[in-house]
């Protein structure tokens, strides 16, 4: 009995230690550790927009991210936007609530800052004001609508999607007329040196300049990479060998409704890939026309 | 039964006459999965070479305090702490790091040398030595790691820390998992071989 406690005091004291440790750590690289993944997001969102180091971002780029949660009250179940709007010059959220057939239910202020809006838990804190109990809502997903001056650049969509082993992560960059201008593999566990390659130049690439009717007819071909797009594609990485810009034009011409060539040995994550964008920018486009349609009938104005 | 080795002994025996990968025959789990480029095997081979030595030292600091009857669970619990540490740390202040290896970071835990180290070693020697010895098995599980990745990238994609040097792909068969198999059996044959050769050259002399 003697040992039995002596065993029991040691583990917890030991685990009591442990968790002390860890939590302390914890606390101390918390902040830091969000902030880099906040900084690492906006750079692959500046990124994906064609801006970097060298080729800074002008001051008068916004980005305005736009939340989309799902409602449930008892039985029925709405769609909830969180969207920026200009309000005496200062941008505020405000929640439009849409039922399934796309009408406009509700319409609320949100007691929240743009700067606030980016924590999960400060956005619930908000929701909670405005939806009461029973109603319950869980984030779904967001895009980001980015503008110059007052002139709409892009849609930022964030997209997730089953691949060969595990979810893919992805970040797409649409034009306003939903054409493809990039994509970022954020996450992905695919084999390394065949389902991996979806991180290549030459294979992500392929998806830039596709127009949205392109888009939903896309398909994945099994057939080698032509010589000349490949080095179109990767031109990034040879910079002595820079296209001349007619030659660009040509190649862009030439492959603009072509279809997706396959990565050798990766038919499934290639066609996982072709899909998972094509679904995501099939249902962003859905959504996007929805909430310009409501927001045009109700007279929101949209910070974008 | 504390050990009678010199410190540059315990390193050496660490990275040669014990290395963890290819004479002990431990850890094969990273060693075949993780190791198939230089990068992969180098940042893995430093994260547990700092493990390695924290717990190493933390066990023999604490070894007259913990009850024999618990000792694996507070290896663990050792082992959990650094990893999580490490990985909180590597998380914050190097988010270009993590990105690359943040995966295999939590995979530490269950690495059999770590715990088995702390067994044979750590838990009957003075600090100083268990630093030592933890550094040596360290290193050695990072060269191992490292000439496996050089193999591997080299042959399988034909670059070097993602820098193309041959230009074409040799054998893609390299990149996949099995073949850490191979590249591991064909170092411990190199290993022995050269060990075959040392004692004849020892004996000739002797």
């Amino acid at each position: 009995m003697k040992e039995i406690l002596r065993i029991t005091i040691g583990l917890t004291i030991s685990c009591l230690i442990a968790a002390f440790v860890m939590g302390s750590v914890f606390t101390v690289t918390n902040k830091a550790k969000r902030h880099n993944e906040h900084m690492d997001l906006q750079n692959t969102m500046l990124g994906l927009l064609g801006y970097s180091k060298s080729h800074p971002a002008p001051p008068d780029l916004k980005l305005h991210p736009v939340y989309r949660y799902i409602i449930e009250d008892g039985e029925a179940r709405y769609l909830g936007y969180m969207v920026p709007v200009r309000k005496n010059g200062k941008e505020v959220y405000e929640l439009l609530v849409v039922d399934l057939e796309g009408k406009l239910r509700e319409r609320s202020g949100l007691n929240i800052s743009p700067e606030q809006a980016i924590e999960l838990s400060e956005r619930e804190t908000a929701l909670q004001e405005v939806l009461k109990p029973p109603k319950r809502f869980h984030y779904a997903d967001s895009f980001i609508v980015a503008t110059l001056g007052k002139q709409r650049l892009a849609y930022l969509l964030p997209g997730e999607f089953p691949g060969f082993k595990t979810f893919i992560r992805v970040m797409l960059a649409l034009s306003p007329s939903f054409e493809i201008t990039g994509l970022e593999i954020l996450e992905q566990e695919e084999d390394p040196g065949l389902g991996g390659e979806i991180v290549q130049d030459y294979f992500k690439n392929q998806f830039v300049g596709k127009s949205f009717k392109k888009l939903k007819a896309l398909k994945v071909v099994k057939k080698p990479l032509p010589e000349e797009y490949r080095r179109y594609l990767e031109r990034e990485k040879y910079k002595d060998e820079t296209f001349t810009k007619d030659q660009i034009e040509q190649i862009q011409q030439k492959y603009r409704d072509a279809d997706i060539y396959a990565l050798t040995g990766a038919t499934i994550s290639s066609k996982a890939v072709t899909n998972g964008v094509k679904n995501v920018v099939k249902k962003f486009a859905y959504r996007e026309k929805m909430l310009e349609r409501i927001m045009t009938q109700e007279r929101v104005l949209a910070a974008f | 039964m504390a050990t009678t080795k010199t410190n540059s002994q315990l390193v050496i025996n660490g990275l040669l006459n014990e290395n963890p990968i290819f004479r002990l025959a431990l850890s094969m789990c990273p060693a075949v999965g993780i190791s198939t480029t230089v990068r992969n095997g180098l940042m893995l081979g430093i994260a547990v070479l700092f493990v390695q030595v924290c717990s190493s030292c933390t066990i023999a600091a604490i070894k007259n305090y913990i009850h024999p009857r618990i000792r694996i669970p507070t290896y663990t619990l050792t082992i959990a702490t650094w990893v999580t540490v490490i990985d909180l740390l590597l998380s914050a202040y190097f988010p270009v790091a993590y990105k690359a290896m943040g995966i295999f970071i939590k995979l530490i835990v269950a690495f059999a040398i770590i715990t088995m180290r702390l067994e044979v070693f750590a838990c009957k020697n003075p600090v100083g030595k268990s630093f030592w010895d933890g550094l040596g098995m360290g290193l050695g599980f990072l060269f191992g790691m490292v000439t496996l990745g050089f193999i591997r990238e080299l042959l399988g994609m034909g670059t070097l820390l993602g820098h193309d040097v041959l230009g074409f792909k040799p054998l893609l068969f390299f990149a996949l998992p099995l073949a850490g198999f191979f590249c591991v059996g064909f170092m411990m044959a190199v290993f022995n071989y050269v060990e075959i050769v040392f004692n004849r050259m020892k004996k000739k002399r002797g």
